[in-house]
């Protein structure tokens, strides 16, 4: 057998797994092994979700949720970097701040949204910034530990070589914790996700998360499934182009394990 | 300074810093001079300060008292270039970026900082490897760049601190034949860090001894082996004699430190 | 300036812009209220009934993640074609906010104590495994080699050299994963229970028991800091010849 075949083959293995339990579960769910009620057949799903996207109603969804999602990262990015940056290369402003985020850190975000909401009267922007919180706090950590842990020598070298004050920021500091960087907006985005659809759980008509919590409160449970499939295929597509836009920025790193983060 | 001085000149050096039990003093008043195209050899025991002298002289440590001067033969030349023990590359950059570094830095305009650092890393012989990052090289190559990167910068005096030490011994060898050969062709002042007595010997015009901490300058050796040096210069009479002076002085300082230690152990 | 000074400046601005009504008292108590509000409801024995309810959430979903995640971790660890074979099954699921899952837990098990258990539990679980399996993977091959040519052989090597080595990443996922899981806890309780430390913010949102919220708010940030805190110090004195326990 010639080696290109055998990869091909390879490669589709993944999804042997997945595959198979597909087909186990409309078996089961066609002969009634499984109650259609809880478990609908994957091709009714299918189905729902392929009308749901043709009229237009999914996307709507999606495209609302997206937006808020996009809304949240960025404002928790931006600061995220650059407050994470400042705390990596000064003792103080760490010292200063951390009593104070690790504060609020555990706190789940969906629970600053009444705050929030009492603050800014705008309901798309409270939860934008609702969103936003514990993913800048993950930003911020993951820059600041990235900062940390560069390599000391390598920074001492670029120095002796030459290069100091704005030259030092932007051609060695800022390329040296990209790695850092990206693994913390990768984990911010991630979060990001889980907060906007908790939150149009709790109090939106409109967005993947309502969609998902309205179905299930009429007991519409095909349609539950599809918004959940949704959500589902929107995280990893999300994830799949942050580690694209990595591999493409980044060439010289792989990703930090997140075994010990 | 004076014309027909030294390139480099160290006086009453000396180099202390607040320890756990008051002041540590790494390095007292050292004092070395250094001419013009010489290749001198710093040995010494574990911990008796040689890179930090290094490190002095690159302006990469401060001092407590004394005196460095390098004379500045061409305006506009760095003073000093160092190749460090673990190449210290950018991992973010090219290697022909990497060497391009130091220039780029000084403003050097772009198609002329590129062609130098081409020809450099022609003379260490990576030319094929310009746009490939540190991280696909391995240990020797990686500090071949380290000094294609130093000497792509031009500098008055070229440090370099145990540049071989991370490397396996065959490595070792061959790079030391290179730096031989580099020498020889650029005629570039060299002060030179090694842990080795007989890398000290096969490269260096003299071999400077320090004592165990706080350094001081034991004993200069000057080395009467020939030029242009090969390796084969390992096997004479003369290189092992000088092997065997080095070492008694040496060993002296590396029980004194051993010592030193057992007294006064890492917490 | 001090560590403490920083959240101290805020709360004194919070204090004075919510006496001088800067801010809305109504929707900014003061600190000091929201601190007499929190000491009156305990000592009335308030919140200890949900408290506890939700620490028994937790206990139960951390417990199901922790029974769930470490053996089956460890053995996509050791053995590759374990791990081939579900690493693309856990690859898709783990960018899905589990939280979505609640609704169909409702739906499979009841609105009831199973269901918030159980998303609280996959949350976890999927962090755990994780960890626990990367950390089993990466294992030191020389640690295991050296193990076997000292005489250690099958369970003897699994306890003796095995699991130590895995154990730095195994504590770190569970620590993560019982954060992960108390956060979920509170937010399932927020958006769905009708019980619990989270369902009380949201109770008291409601009803504009301002006062009441932000002393339950305020309870929850202390019991996240006190776990938080807690598990790293039992980490980092469980292990003491570990270098890096890192921020989480």
């Amino acid at each position: 057998m010639s080696r290109p075949v055998r990869r091909w083959r390879l490669d589709l293995v993944p999804l042997i797994l997945p595959a198979l339990v597909l087909v186990a579960w409309e078996i089961a769910s066609a002969t009634g092994l499984l109650r259609a009620v809880f478990f609908p057949r994957p091709s009714t799903i299918a189905r729902l979700l392929l009308a749901q996207v043709a009229d237009g109603t999914l996307l709507a969804h999606l495209g609302l949720t997206v937006a808020r999602l996009t809304a949240a990262f960025v404002l928790a990015a931006v600061p995220g970097v650059a407050v994470g940056l400042a705390m990596g290369m000064s003792r103080r402003t760490r010292e200063g701040l951390d009593p104070l985020f690790a504060l609020l850190y555990p706190i789940p975000s969906v629970l600053f949204l009444p705050l929030v909401s009492f603050a800014l009267r705008q309901e798309e922007v409270a939860v934008a910034v609702t969103a936003a919180f514990t993913s800048f706090f993950l930003v911020v950590y993951t820059t600041m530990t990235g900062v940390q842990q560069l390599d000391r020598t390598v920074l001492e070298a670029a120095r002796h070589f030459g290069a100091h004050g704005r030259r030092f920021f932007l051609t060695v500091l800022l390329p040296a914790t990209l790695p850092a960087i990206f693994t913390g907006l990768r984990l911010g985005l991630g979060y990001t996700l889980i907060v906007v659809v908790a939150v149009e759980m709790v109090s939106a008509q409109r967005g993947l998360g309502a969609l998902l919590w309205l179905s299930w409160q009429i007991l519409k449970v095909e349609e539950m499934y599809v918004a959940l499939v949704t959500v589902a295929v929107l995280g990893t597509v999300l994830t799949g182009a942050v580690e694209w836009l990595r591999r493409r920025l980044i060439p010289w790193a792989q990703d930090i394990a997140e075994v010990g983060a | 300074m004076a014309p027909g001085a030294s390139q480099v000149s160290i006086r009453d050096l000396t180099v202390a810093y607040p320890g756990r039990d008051g002041r540590l003093i790494a390095l007292e008043r050292i004092s070395l001079q250094v001419e013009p195209g010489e290749f001198v050899c710093l040995v010494g025991p574990s911990g008796c300060g040689k890179s930090t002298l290094l490190r002095v002289v690159a302006g990469l440590a401060s001092r407590e008292s004394g005196d460095v001067e390098i004379r500045v033969n061409r305006p506009g030349r760095p003073p000093t270039a160092m190749v460090f023990q673990e190449h210290a590359l950018l991992p973010w950059r090219t290697v022909l970026d990497n060497v391009m570094f130091g220039p780029e830095n000084r403003g050097v305009p772009r198609p002329e900082r590129e062609a130098n650092a081409r020809r450099m890393l022609d003379l260490v012989g990576l030319r094929a490897f310009a746009r490939a990052y540190p991280h696909q090289l391995s240990g020797g190559m990686k500090q071949r760049v380290g000094i294609a990167r130093a000497l792509a910068n031009d500098p008055e005096v070229l440090l370099m601190d145990e540049p071989l030490a991370a490397l396996d011994a065959q490595t070792r060898v061959i790079l030391q034949e290179e730096i031989l050969r580099l020498w020889a062709e650029l005629g570039v002042t060299v002060i030179y860090v090694t842990h080795s007595l007989e890398e000290a010997l096969l490269l260096g015009d003299r071999v400077v001894l320090l004592t165990a901490r706080p350094g001081r300058v034991k004993r200069v050796f000057p080395v009467p082996l020939g030029r242009p040096r090969g390796l084969e210069a390992r096997a004479s009479p003369e290189f092992g004699a000088l092997v065997d002076r080095i070492w008694a002085e040496l060993r002296e300082e590396v029980l004194k430190s051993a010592e030193a230690e057992r007294r006064d152990p890492p917490s | 300036m001090s560590g403490a000074a920083l959240p101290v400046l805020l709360l004194a601005a919070w204090e004075i812009a919510a006496r001088t009504a800067v801010v809305s008292p109504r929707y900014f108590p003061p600190p000091t209220v929201i601190a007499a509000t929190l000491s009156r409801l305990l000592t009335a024995g308030e919140f200890w009934g949900d408290a506890l309810t939700t620490l028994s959430r937790l206990a139960g979903a951390f417990l199901v993640a922790a029974l769930a995640g470490v053996p089956l971790g460890l053995a996509m660890g050791l053995w590759r074609p374990l791990r081939r074979a579900l690493e693309p099954a856990v690859a898709m699921l783990y960018p899905l906010p589990k939280i979505a899952l609640l609704p169909l837990f409702l739906i499979l098990l009841g609105v009831g104590e199973g269901a918030f258990v159980f998303t609280a539990a996959v949350t976890a679980f999927f962090q755990i495994l994780t960890s626990t399996a990367g950390g089993t993977a990466t294992i030191d091959p020389r640690l295991v080699e050296a193990g076997r040519n000292y005489g250690a052989r099958g369970v003897t090597l699994f306890r003796k050299v095995i699991l130590p080595a895995a154990l730095p990443a195994v504590l770190t996922g569970l620590r993560l994963g019982l954060g992960l899981a108390l956060i979920t806890v509170i937010a399932v309780e927020f958006v769905a229970a009708k019980s619990g430390l989270g369902h009380l913010v949201f109770r008291y949102w409601q009803m504009l028991l301002t006062g009441e919220m932000y002393a339950a708010f305020l309870l929850i940030g202390l019991m996240g800091l006190g776990a938080t805190r807690g598990l790293r110090a039992v980490q980092r004195r469980a292990l003491g010849w570990q270098e890096e326990i890192g921020w989480r």
